[in-house]
Formats: C-alpha cells, structure tokens, sequence
C-alpha cells in the first residue's frame, strides 16, 4: 500500500554540505497494518512520515502509493500533526467541514457528516467552540475527527498524543485502536515511546539515529487484540523493543546551547 | 445593576491611563512655570490650555473656523488617506503574497518608502497636486500605505507550514489554499499593519497640515495660532490632536487587535 524503495533523503542547508537523514531505507506498509515507527528524537521520523503524506520529496528512490509515486499530499493519505494544527479562526465543527467540502460536500449532509464525526470522538458538545478554548486533548480528538472525516486510506501519525498527560493519552490511544477495529485502515504511527508502540502496533519499525540513517529492525508484535497494558506479554514486548533500541547510539542533542556555558 | 457593567469596564480599561496621564500634566506644569520664571514668556500651563479648550468648544473660533470644523476637516482627510492606503497596501500585500514575480519586482520597496520620513514628501506632494486639500491626502496615504503592505505581505509569508500542509493534505489547492487559510492566518498581521498605518497617517496629516497650506484642520489651526499668539489655543489643538489618537487605539484597534491575536495563537499566553 506505501512503498518506499531505496528512499534517501537529504536537508539542503544554505553553503553547508547537506544533511542526510534517510538513507536508502526500505520500506512496505502493507493494507490494514497498523506500524509503528520507533526511534530516538532526530533519527529522522517525521520526515518518514512527511515523505509518505507528500510534504517533502526523496533526494533519491521513491516513495509509492498504491503503485503510483506520491507528488502531492491528499485526502486519501490522512495527516494528524503533533500540535493538533487545526484553524483557530474556525469552530470546531467548520474544521471538520473544511476537508469535507473539498469532496463536495453541501448543506446540511456536510453539517450532518461533520457532526457525525466528532459525535463518535465525544465531541458534539463543543462543535461550535472555537480550537482555542479547547483542552490540548480535546484539539488532538478534532484533529482525528477531521482527519477520519476524509475516509482517508492511511493515517499518517505523527507522535499524535506525545503532547498529552499520561492518562489522556491512554484514553486517546484506545479510542485510535476503538475506530481502527472497526474499521481497519492502515495506520503509520510515529512514536518516541516503547509503551506505545508495543500496545498499538502489529508491527514495529525502529529507525537508527541520524549516523546508521535507515531502519534496523523490523519487529512484528506478536499479541492478540484487544491487549491490556498489564499484559507478561506486552511487558515482554517493551522489554524487546527496548534491548533493539539499546544498540542504538543515542542521537539526542545536548540541551544546553553553547552559549549559556 | 447590570447597566453598571459597561461603565465598571470603561473604568478598568482606562484607569491604567490615570498615572501617566497625571505624570505628564505635572511635568508640563512644571515646565511652564519654569519657563515663566526663567524667560518671563507665558507658557500655557495644562489650565490655561483647558480653559481655552472649553472656550474653543463652546463656540470660539480659529482661523475663521470653529474648532469642530477644523477636527471633521482633519478627520476627513485622515480617513481618506488611509483608506487609499489601507486598499492599496493590503491589495499589494495579498498580490505580492499570492504571485511570486511581484513579490520579486517589487522587493524592498515597501521596505524604502518606510525609510522616507513624511514629510519629506511635502515637495513631492506639492509638485504633484498643487497646495491643498488632495496634497494632503496624498501624503496620508503615502505614508501609511508601506506598514500595511509590509505587515500583510509578511503575515501571508510566515503563515505556519503546518496549517498550510493541513490544508493541502484535506485537499485545498492554490485558490482555497490562499483566500480560506492563507489570508485568515494573517488576518493578526494585517490588523497590525493597520494600526500602525493609521498612527502613521495621523501624525503625517496633523503635520501636512501644517505646511501644504489646507486652510482648515488641527495642524492648521495649531501654526495659525502662533501669528496670533494664541499659544493656549495651539495647546489645545494638540491636546484634541492626543486624544483623538489615544481614542482611536486605545478605544477600538488596540483591542481589535488582541481579540483576533488572542483568538487566533492558540498557544497559552497572557491574554
Ligand atoms: N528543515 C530542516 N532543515 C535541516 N535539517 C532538518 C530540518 N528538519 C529536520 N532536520 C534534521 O533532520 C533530522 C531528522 O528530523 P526529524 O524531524 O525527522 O526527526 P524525528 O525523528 O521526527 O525527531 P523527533 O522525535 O524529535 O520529532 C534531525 O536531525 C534534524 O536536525
Ligand atoms: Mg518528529
């Protein structure tokens, strides 16, 4: 369903030599899976993901949708950003209908669809309040909301819930695998936590940092749905998850600038 | 009693101006008695200016004009200026947004004509329309017309690439793109430049005035009434000049402009 082959990716910084984030990576994400990419901050997720929605383009190899090279971003690939990116001059509700009315969509079928959505996120009590006087939860829920209004055929995931205190997050991960269940799209999800790929994910990706460039290793998840988070098996899972991204040079900056020392 | 409301929040809203404006009388007292004393000239103290402000309100006339007269004149031409200004600086801010080719013929010279100081333009202004009422306009406008291109332009060029690429990923191309996220997204920006322009506008109309020969308006009535040594009545004008450009940002852009930025910036910050 997304294909990347032999996909390298450079920044191009002004005067200096370019940098490298993705180096011949390959990867295939097939229909229905649920992957989640794992990897330490700066190893180059986002730009996966970017490469997928068709925010950015590969220096070389391709990126494929459904047998055809990505050149532009589109409906059927669903984007949900870590900040929740939603238009804060439009209510909640008008932030659904935006990506409707793009499919045509008029009149009351658009309200009636849009409301539709965000009643199956818990959210038609807010439909006419406007992003900023939301909870950050609450924006991340009408991010999904808009998103899934698109019927997209993959959801590309940014480290969705990353922002959210511990048990919003968990509430907000299980109403993902709620809609995912029933109706299986497939899923890109990109985290810095083994927590949360081992209980979401059918499969993980961990990315290497910046020097390896690449993915190195492909894990499938071994467990049945629905999983608990108490599980020996998830537990096990992490465990493992864990131990692969141990072998990893950690890529994190130092946070202190240069300047303060 | 919740008719008390408004007036409890007028209160709260300019009682902050109390102190300064207390500061700034007092130091002005000061500084005519110091004057008196010194070179025995007859400064006109925050009193004198007052009673000859009551006295211009209630039907004194300068110049041949009643003081209204001269404010609706000045008034006119400011919203005239801008107005020219505001459509041309915003209609070149979203042109040179939206097309790249005018953005690159056109680089920097919003970024010059804000470098010329207004009234420089008195010579251009005079050469052009002659002395007069459309001279004054002109000067107006071009003054105030480069802080509204200059905002609208950068505010449509620094929307966030996140909002934009949420757009396009709910397939918005170039039309909507631009007129249902670009422009909302620097509606904050475009406000800014107003505000600015129009401050600019008032004190480039307040000095053409004052030289391109109007016959009318406060800068006018204000170097009218040095021949006749009505210095208090000058006061006056600049008082009236002071509080119609509080009135104005104070009173209606100034909190326009943080409803739309407070609105807008979801990030938390002092609202
Ligand atoms: N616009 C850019 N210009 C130059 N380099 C960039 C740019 N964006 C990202 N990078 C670099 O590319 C690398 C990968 O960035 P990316 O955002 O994909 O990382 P990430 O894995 O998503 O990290 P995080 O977990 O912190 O979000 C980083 O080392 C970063 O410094
Ligand atoms: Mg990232």
């Amino acid at each position: 369903m997304i294909r990347f082959e032999n996909v390298s990716f450079a920044f191009a910084a002004n005067g200096t030599a370019p940098v490298t984030v993705l180096d011949k990576v390959d990867l295939t994400v097939g229909e229905g899976e649920f992957v989640c990419v794992l990897g330490p901050s700066g190893c180059g997720k986002t730009t996966l993901l970017n490469l997928a929605a068709g925010f950015l383009f590969p220096s070389r190899g391709r990126v494929l949708f459904d047998d055809a090279v990505v050149v532009a971003p589109g409906p059927e690939r669903g984007v949900v950003f870590q900040e929740a990116a939603l238009f804060p001059w439009l209510s909640v509700l008008k932030n659904v209908e935006f990506g409707l009315k793009r499919k045509g969509l008029k009149g009351s079928q658009l309200k009636q669809t849009a409301f539709a959505y965000l009643e199956s996120l818990g959210l038609g009590a807010h439909a006419h309040k406007l992003p900023v006087a939301l909870s950050g939860g609450m924006r991340q829920r009408v991010a999904i909301a808009r998103v899934l209004a698109l019927e997209p055929r993959v959801l590309l995931m940014d480290e969705p819930f990353s922002a959210l205190d511990a048990n919003s997050r968990e509430r907000l991960q299980d109403e993902l695998l709620r809609l995912w269940v029933t109706n299986r799209r497939t899923v890109i999800y990109v985290t810095h936590s083994v927590e949360e790929a081992a209980y979401l994910a059918d499969r993980v990706v961990v990315m290497g940092s910046t020097v390896e460039g690449g993915i190195f290793a492909d894990m499938a998840v071994p467990l049945t749905r629905p999983r608990s988070r108490t599980d020996d098996g998830l537990l096990a899972m992490k465990a493992r998850l864990r131990a692969v991204l141990a072998t990893q040079p950690c890529c994190i900056q130092p946070l202190i600038s240069p300047r303060a020392m | 009693m919740i008719f008390l409301r408004p007036v409890q929040r007028f209160i709260a809203y300019w009682k902050p101006s109390v102190l300064p404006l207390l500061i700034v009388l007092t130091i002005w007292e000061l500084a005519a008695r110091w004057v008196l004393a010194l070179r025995g000239v007859a400064f006109p103290t925050p009193w004198t200016t007052f009673v000859r402000l009551g006295a211009l309100v209630g039907g004194d006339t300068l110049s041949g004009h009643p003081l209204g007269v001269h404010i609706l004149n000045s008034l006119r031409r400011w919203i005239m200026g801008f107005s020219i200004a505001a459509t041309l600086g915003i209609g070149y801010g979203l042109l040179a947004g939206r097309l790249r080719g005018v953005e690159k013929a056109t680089a920097g010279i919003p970024q010059l004509l804000l470098l010329v100081p207004g009234l420089a333009w008195i010579p251009v202004a005079i050469l052009l329309f002659g002395i007069g009422e459309t001279a004054t306009v002109f000067m107006i406008a071009i003054a105030a017309v480069a802080p509204v291109a200059i905002n609208v332009l950068s505010g449509i060029k620094t929307v966030d690439i996140q909002l934009v690429r949420a757009a396009r990923m709910m397939g918005a191309r170039r039309h909507i793109l631009f007129f249902h996220v670009l422009i909302p997204a620097a509606l904050p920006s475009l406000i800014s430049g107003l505000r600015i322009g129009l401050g600019t506008g008032w004190r480039v109309l307040v000095a053409a005035e004052m030289v391109v020969g109007t016959g009318s308006g406060l800068g006018y009535a204000i170097i009218q009434a040095r021949w006749t040594l009505d210095y208090p009545a000058s006061f006056a004008c600049i008082a009236v000049i002071c509080a119609i450009g509080l009135l104005v940002e104070r009173g209606l852009l100034g909190p326009l402009e943080r409803r739309t930025r407070s609105r807008w910036i979801l990030e938390e910050g002092p609202r």
